[in-house]
């Protein structure tokens, strides 16, 4: 039992790593291989072949579309009807419960105790675990203070607010130290500023901690501002899977952002003949020679505006999505 | 493993929560105990040696606390977690589903022991210390002890069998509630009926699927005491030797935990 592991290693004075931990770098992160899950006649997911390496994933579809089932197989929490897969290199339905050890997971539903505090239940996973209850006890403490949830650990979770609880199974699914975390929706419910916060955690969970996140949503937005690499589902077959650089390729046209008022720098380019759009603040406009550069500091600095931002342009996400929808006769695989 | 075991015995006795969460149990555990209480106050008082209850009737005694202590503490053992559906959180991690039964079962027979042996204890000590000679007291009822403990034993685990066996099949505590008190109930009377219906030869089989009976039987069996015709013309009409109730106990005891494995291997988080 992994409780008793850690006793005993610790007791033997050694770290608190198993003796053959799965590493991240290095090795695939996920590797399924026409991993299937069917509920009765219903196709949740369907012959899913994917290699994914550590980094922020970001997992997109509509509801409905298999990406829970996908996290639930991941974990072990279901069985698939067919296939297999391995994440960190174990197999989910034969070392499910080791491979447990190493994993986090935030579900999109309510999962919490309401009459427990958050420093309480999230000692308690800690121990679940199996971190003793010193390490369980200071480790809670650290991880709260890091979803920004210091203050409010005494206070009942049924007090908490939505964005509160969020963070709570946030930090339950971070408090044992995991290689990998699931975040299912982890911005449902969220209003705009909860959501910039908690995509920017996320972020950070990622970047600074060193852990791979694969993060579920069905806003294509939020998988732009935090992810590396995309991997969509639809109806419960993989439509695509590619690094974010990819999808959001740099284009030719520049972003020009001034302080001021932006209508007089679009007329002296309108002057020069540069093709542009307007799109609200800023300027849109095609690099059709370095000569537009020139244009664009010349009418900066003739109408006295303040230059804010001047960068080539990333198709975004939905441009590509709204794109390919919008393609006659299109082909879509799987 | 034990974390969790620990942790549902704080829900169950309402530790470090406000005083309505521990008002239900304590309240029983104290009712259960006012028996035993009452027979020390007699013993300090009186230099006569009256009995106001017996060891091997105790349990008699107190059935209706029995049956509803477990239909308090077990769904809310095991219900809790499904209607939170905190389950997912426990699943995920690195613990089995075997194990999380088996936690919850041990913290529920933990909390029928307190109700069993407890009051038990308490007037062991209690008769032990008013006893004008202690060590003789010990002596002559030493065998007691054991007794004391294998039926407290025996009874916290087919109790918290049944118990958890019903209230890890909804998230709803009223329906498990009121499950649980019926099979105790209902499970008795049923049983008696049966045995009057069909006579003793076949109907005595009917009292081994009768919780309150079959604790009765090995209770006697334990304190070595042939069950008194008063009470208990059933058990004595049936005949069954008191071994018969222990191993029937320890097979629902066990069937129930098998049960409530099942129950969560499969159960969709």
């Amino acid at each position: 039992m992994v409780c008793d592991y850690y006793r005993s290693v610790e007791s033997a004075g050694a770290a608190r790593e198993p003796a053959v931990a799965p590493t991240v770098a290095g090795q695939a992160l996920i590797v399924s291989k026409g991993l299937a899950k069917r509920y009765g006649s219903v196709n949740a997911l369907e012959g899913l072949d994917l290699e994914l390496e550590p980094g922020i994933i970001g997992l997109v579809g509509a509801n409905g579309a298999g990406k829970s089932t996908f996290i639930k197989l991941l974990l072990g929490l279901i069985e698939p009807t067919s296939g297999s897969a391995q994440v960190m290199g174990l197999d989910i339905t034969r070392d499910g419960t080791t491979l447990r050890q190493f994993v986090g997971y935030m579900p999109e539903h309510d999962c919490l105790p309401p009459d427990a505090t958050g420093t309480e239940f999230v000692t308690h996973m800690a121990e679940i675990s199996g971190l003793p209850r010193t390490a369980a006890r200071e480790r809670t403490a650290e991880i709260l203070r890091h979803v920004g949830l210091f203050e409010a650990r005494y206070r009942q979770i049924n007090g908490y607010s939505t964005g509160m609880k969020q963070r709570v199974k946030l930090a339950q699914a971070l408090v044992h130290d995991p290689r990998l975390v699931l975040l299912d929706e982890p911005t449902n419910g969220l209003d705009p500023e909860g959501r910039d916060e908690m995509l920017a955690l996320i972020r950070r969970i990622g970047t600074e901690f060193g852990v791979a996140v694969i993060l579920s949503s069905h806003l294509l937005s939020e998988i732009e501002r935090v992810c590396d690499h995309l991997v969509e589902i639809e109806d419960g077959r993989l439509k695509r899977s590619s690094p974010m650089t990819e999808l959001t390729a740099v284009t030719s046209a520049l972003v020009v952002e001034a302080e001021g008022d932006i209508e007089l720098l679009a007329a002296s380019l309108r002057k020069h003949g540069a093709s542009f759009e307007t799109r609200g603040r800023y300027l849109l406009v095609q690099r059709e020679s370095d000569d537009v550069l020139d244009w664009i500091r010349d009418g900066i600095v003739e109408n006295d505006l303040g230059l804010v931002r001047l960068e080539q342009s990333r198709r975004r996400l939905e441009e590509l999505f709204e794109s390919e929808d919008a393609a006659p006769g299109e082909v879509r695989p799987g | 493993m034990w974390a969790l075991y620990t942790q549902s015995l704080r829900v169950v006795f309402g530790i470090g929560r406000s005083f309505w969460a521990k008002a239900a149990t304590f309240g029983i555990l104290v009712i259960a105990s006012l028996p035993a209480i009452i027979q020390l106050g007699v013993a300090a008082i009186s230099p006569e040696d009256i009995n106001v209850t017996t060891p091997e009737d105790y349990y008699g005694l107190i059935q209706p606390l029995l049956a509803i202590f477990c239909a308090i503490v077990a769904p809310d053992l095991v219900g809790r977690d499904q209607r939170n559906r905190t389950l997912s959180l426990y699943f995920s991690r690195a613990l089995r589903r075997e194990d999380y039964a088996i936690a919850k079962y041990a913290a529920l027979v933990t909390a029928m022991l307190s109700i069993t042996l407890v009051p038990q204890l308490l007037m062991f000590t209690g008769n032990a210390s008013a006893a004008t000679d202690v060590p003789d007291y010990i002596s002559d009822n030493w065998q007691d002890l054991p007794a004391i403990v294998g039926s407290a034993l025996l009874l916290s685990c087919l109790f918290g069998g049944i118990g958890i066996a019903i209230a890890a099949q909804t998230s709803r505590r009223a329906y498990s509630t009121v499950a649980i008190v019926a099979v105790f109930v209902l499970g008795t009377g049923i049983a008696s009926a049966v045995f009057e219906a069909a006579g003793v030869g076949t109907g005595k089989y009917a009292l081994l699927l009768s919780p309150l009976h079959v604790v009765q039987g090995f209770t006697y069996w334990f304190f070595n005491v042939a069950p008194p015709i008063e009470d208990n013309r059933q058990l004595v009409e049936a005949n069954f030797h008191g071994i018969v109730y222990a191993i029937d106990a320890a097979i629902v005891a066990i069937g129930c935990l098998l049960l409530v494995i099942r129950r969560y291997r499969r159960i969709a988080v």
